[in-house]
């Protein structure tokens, strides 16, 4: 896959190793948590978020930081609201109260495409693929709030939207190439296997370049193999410079590759830090007995 | 007054067919979540077959009646088995089915064509004896007051059926959750089946009780259904009671304005109302909210 | 798009067959009426691909497209007839009159589930009707119809209306290229897929709904107009379901979402409608026999049918030759 990707990824990638050597050594020389809140500020926030439907509370007052370049998780048991707060942030739900900040800027209220145009981009738990278009003119789709071409350019097919158009497709294929999707790329996205569908929906939501993407238990269904290797490409994506927030059940996916982790729990926070944290909190480990299904 | 009166009556008389035609819609709808334009057109089948018993056999009214009541029934229940069923099984888009429907209304008209022709049928009259009968001082045909007072019974022993009788309550049960109701051991196909056939069999009295009026002809029920849609829109879509207060408005309405001001906005102020209800308030008077996507 | 010498013969023969058309029929039958036939056949194309641009690609459902064809046609004929206005202006007033009811109609519309937008859809076209059978101060003369001018360079010459609808049946389906194939046309595809999941990736779904919606009108409208001044009259009658069944059975017997598909739906339809003219009180018999063998056994239409076919062919010789490489190996 290494010789797939592109001369400005691996450039992002050397920037990125460079960042960690830096943290490293800040860190070995004591110099704790300061620069790497420069390095890694906050992108995404959400304050005192809640969702209630009708009398029921989906999400209660829920706070969490996205920082730049990292991975952020949101776990816990079945029915915890994480998918509800997924929605919440990308414009499915309006959440009833609290804030959505992307950058500061107020996202709470804002129907689904214009917090994609603003930036947050996702997949879904279950499989949302354009199933009879191309597995290239999906990504394209994913592409719509990149490109500038109008309805009268696209009318009269002038010469700048073809332009725009060859580059679109030729990036498009680039991010095919980056997931090994390339040689579907004119298939139906339906006729893809499960696993692979779950891949384009990753470069689908990426096409668009945002600054965070949501990803919404993207190992769902797959096998160890494909488990591994999605491992590798969340890595990969990281180190290309973009932001992750990511639901998942698979703890050992989650605790290999968070940077941070928030626990919900019945809509509320129980507990965030880090994996190592995560994994040694008393609470968080009572939830998941007590509850229903993995356990850590 | 006398004017009022005389309209009131008409209005009543129409908005009460038009409920019971709603009321169709709103059961299907309820059972299926779906939307079949031949629901109009069970209003033409019942007139056909009323004038086949009532004056080409030549039976009493009342067993012409429950004859087309239980052809209509039988129809109905075939049209859920023998098309919507199949395809709803292949998992062809939604619109597709409503196309269906929108096939077999052009082949029952066809049909009704070439049985009785283009000409407008002759509905022999139920009461030869008495033709009119004047109520509270107002004079109108016997059959009005006949289809005023059978659609009531007919909307009233509905909802006892479906509230009070056990076959309602699994039907009922089944049109909310049918998963749920197979759990408790409700046959949801055969109630779903029997819905259809229940809206099939409404919808051809109604037609039986309007060729006495109108005369019977091939496009007789596609209008009167548009109308019965449009109150089921307006009382709230897929709600049996707003179906029946829905009807009613619209048939006083459009009677009133044909009285007052001009017949000839008579069917277009009928469309408006349908069309600023879908717009403006789709979930109706009952505020029921089965119509918009999310 | 590249063109190469396979791809380019086909084109070169259709342009011949297109070209020497209108005169081969008026050979063949001796009199004008085929060609007359051709010409709303190029009238329909253009009516049926705009449909198509909204059914096939953004997945709405229209069951009063015909209300455009007409209003834009009573436009055209009445700014005409009334004040003179040459027709030069009041063809593309007629079309883009019925574009802006278009967006007018879908933007409330465009929130309503499938079968209540049909009905919507339906109830508009009534409303259009009974409005011209019964106008106010009766100035689109009721159930009569208008009388509409012709196109005076055009004269009474099927034959040169034949080319110049062909010309407009071009431009028409070259623009419909352009558009289906644009990040507009990828928007549309995305709405009728995953209505959901295209919100989810910025697409304005309303937004993008009402321009499909005024796009179709403004095709359906143009149509209009030229079948308005082709025959030299309209009526409220062309505004009933009747007309807006026909286009949107032309559609999917063809095949919906497809260029050709709405051409050889066309094609076809017209023609079995010609041969049946004897019956013609069994016309809508016809309708609902075809619409339920699309719906039952066609779902693709004729293209969609072909299409599978070569598929399952292209799989079974694909099978075929990895069996054979097996044996080899």
């Amino acid at each position: 896959m290494a010789e797939n990707i592109s001369k400005a990824e691996m450039n992002a990638e050397l920037e990125t190793d460079k960042a960690i050597a830096a943290e490293a050594a800040a860190q070995a020389a004591g110099g704790h948590n300061v620069d790497d809140e420069k390095k890694h500020p906050v992108v995404l926030e959400t304050h005192g978020v809640t969702i209630q439907f009708g009398g029921l509370t989906a999400v209660d007052h829920a706070s969490i930081k996205v920082r730049k370049g990292r991975i952020t998780a949101l776990i816990g048991p079945n029915g915890a609201g994480k998918t509800t707060l997924f929605n919440a942030v990308s414009g499915v739900y309006i959440p009833t109260s609290g804030e959505v900040l992307l950058n500061g800027e107020h996202l709470e209220g804002k129907r689904g495409f214009q917090i994609n145009e603003a930036g947050i981009s996702r997949t879904y738990q279950v499989i949302n693929l354009f199933r009879s278009m191309t597995v290239l003119e999906n990504v394209m789709v994913g592409m719509h709030t990149r490109l500038k071409s109008n309805f009268f350019s696209d009318l009269f097919n002038t010469k700048k939207r073809r332009e725009e158009d060859a580059e679109a497709r030729e990036k498009a294929h680039e991010w095919l190439k980056f997931v090994g999707l390339d040689e579907f790329a004119n298939a139906p996205a339906g006729s893809l296997s499960y696993g692979k569908q779950r891949l384009l929906e990753i470069v689908r939501g990426l096409a668009s370049d945002p600054q965070v993407i949501l990803l919404d238990e993207p190992a769902a269904g797959m096998n160890s193999t494909e488990k591994l290797e999605l491992d590798a490409l969340l890595k990969q994506i990281l180190n290309m410079g973009y932001t992750i927030l990511i639901v998942e059940h698979d703890m050992k996916l989650i605790m290999n590759i968070s940077d941070y982790i928030y626990v919900l729990y019945h809509g509320a926070l129980l507990a965030e830090g880090t994996p190592e944290e995560i994994q040694a909190n008393p609470d968080v480990i009572a939830a998941y007995l007590g509850g229903e299904d993995d356990v850590i | 007054m006398a004017v009022f009166k005389i309209l009131l009556i008409n209005g009543l008389v129409i908005g009460a067919i038009y409920g019971l035609i709603a009321l169709g819609y709103s059961l299907v709808y309820r059972a299926s979540g779906l939307m079949s334009f031949v629901q109009g057109d069970m209003v033409t089948i019942g007139a056909y077959l009323g004038i086949t018993f009532y004056r080409v056999l030549g039976l009493p009214f009342a067993i012409s009646f429950v004859l087309t009541f239980a052809c209509a029934f039988g129809f109905g229940m075939l049209l859920e088995r023998g098309v919507i069923r199949v395809l709803l099984s292949r998992n062809v888009i939604p619109i597709y089915i409503v196309l269906a429907t929108i096939a077999i209304q052009y082949i029952i008209q066809n049909t009704a064509q070439a049985f009785y022709g283009s000409v407008t049928q002759r509905f022999p009259s139920v009461f030869p004896n008495k033709t009119t009968l004047t109520v509270l001082g107002v004079t109108a045909q016997t059959e009005a007051y006949l289809a005023l007072v059978v659609s009531i019974i007919l909307m009233i022993l509905l909802h006892f059926f479906m509230t009070k009788t056990k076959f309602g309550t699994a039907m009922r049960g089944s049109a909310m959750d049918a998963m749920a109701a197979e759990s408790v051991g409700i046959n949801t196909s055969l109630s779903t089946g029997v819905t259809w056939g229940l809206s099939a069999g409404i919808a051809s009295l109604a037609g039986m009780l309007l060729g006495p009026m109108y005369g019977v002809y091939t496009t007789l029920g596609a209008t009167i259904g548009r109308k019965g849609f449009a109150g089921a829109v307006v009382g709230g879509y897929g709600n049996m009671y707003g179906a029946m207060v829905g009807g009613l408005l619209l048939g006083l309405v459009e009677t009133f304005v044909s009285g007052y001001w001009s017949g000839t906005y008579k069917n277009m102020v009928a469309y408006i109302i349908l069309l600023l209800f879908l717009l403006v308030k789709p979930t109706g008077i009952f505020n029921e909210s089965a119509i918009q996507d999310v | 798009m590249k063109m190469n010498s396979k791809k380019l013969l086909p084109i070169i023969i259709g342009a011949v067959v297109l070209l020497v058309l209108p005169f081969l029929a008026q050979m063949i039958t001796g009199n004008d009426y085929w060609v007359l036939i051709l010409c709303t056949m190029l009238i329909y194309v253009i009516a049926v691909s705009g449909l198509d641009i909204l059914f096939g690609y953004s997945g709405q459902i229209s069951l009063g497209h015909a209300s455009f064809y007409v209003i834009a046609a009573y436009t055209t004929g009445l700014l005409n007839n009334y004040f003179n206005i040459p027709l030069i202006i009041t063809i593309p007033c007629g079309a883009i009159f019925a574009a802006i009811l278009g967006a007018a109609l879908a933007y409330p519309a465009s929130r309503l589930k499938f079968h209540f937008l049909s009905l919507a859809t339906v109830a508009f076209g009534e409303i259009t009707y009974y409005f011209l059978y019964t106008s106010p101060g009766g100035f689109t003369n009721d159930y009569k119809g208008i009388n509409i001018r012709t196109i005076s360079f055009l004269g009474g010459s099927y034959t040169r209306w034949y080319f110049w609808l062909l010309l407009w049946a071009i431009v028409f389906v070259v623009a419909k290229i352009f558009i289906v194939n644009s990040r507009t046309g990828r928007a549309f595809i995305a709405i009728r897929e995953n209505t959901h999941a295209a919100d989810g990736m910025g697409v304005n779904v309303q937004k993008y709904k009402i321009l499909a919606f005024a796009i179709s009108a403004f095709y359906v409208g143009f149509a209009g107009t030229m079948y308005a001044h082709l025959y030299k009259y309209i009526s409220p009658e062309t505004a009933r379901q009747k007309q807006s069944v026909l286009f949107l059975t032309m559609m999917l017997f063809g095949g919906s979402g497809s260029i050709v598909g709405s051409m050889i739906g066309v094609v076809i339809i017209e023609i079995l409608l010609e041969l049946i003219r004897p019956l013609q009180e069994y016309q809508m018999l016809l309708y609902g026999i075809l619409l339920l063998i699309v719906i039952i056994a066609l779902p693709g239409g004729i293209v969609g049918g072909v299409r599978d076919v070569m598929a399952d062919r292209a799989k079974r010789k694909l099978q075929k030759e990895e069996e054979g490489g097996a044996q080899n190996g």
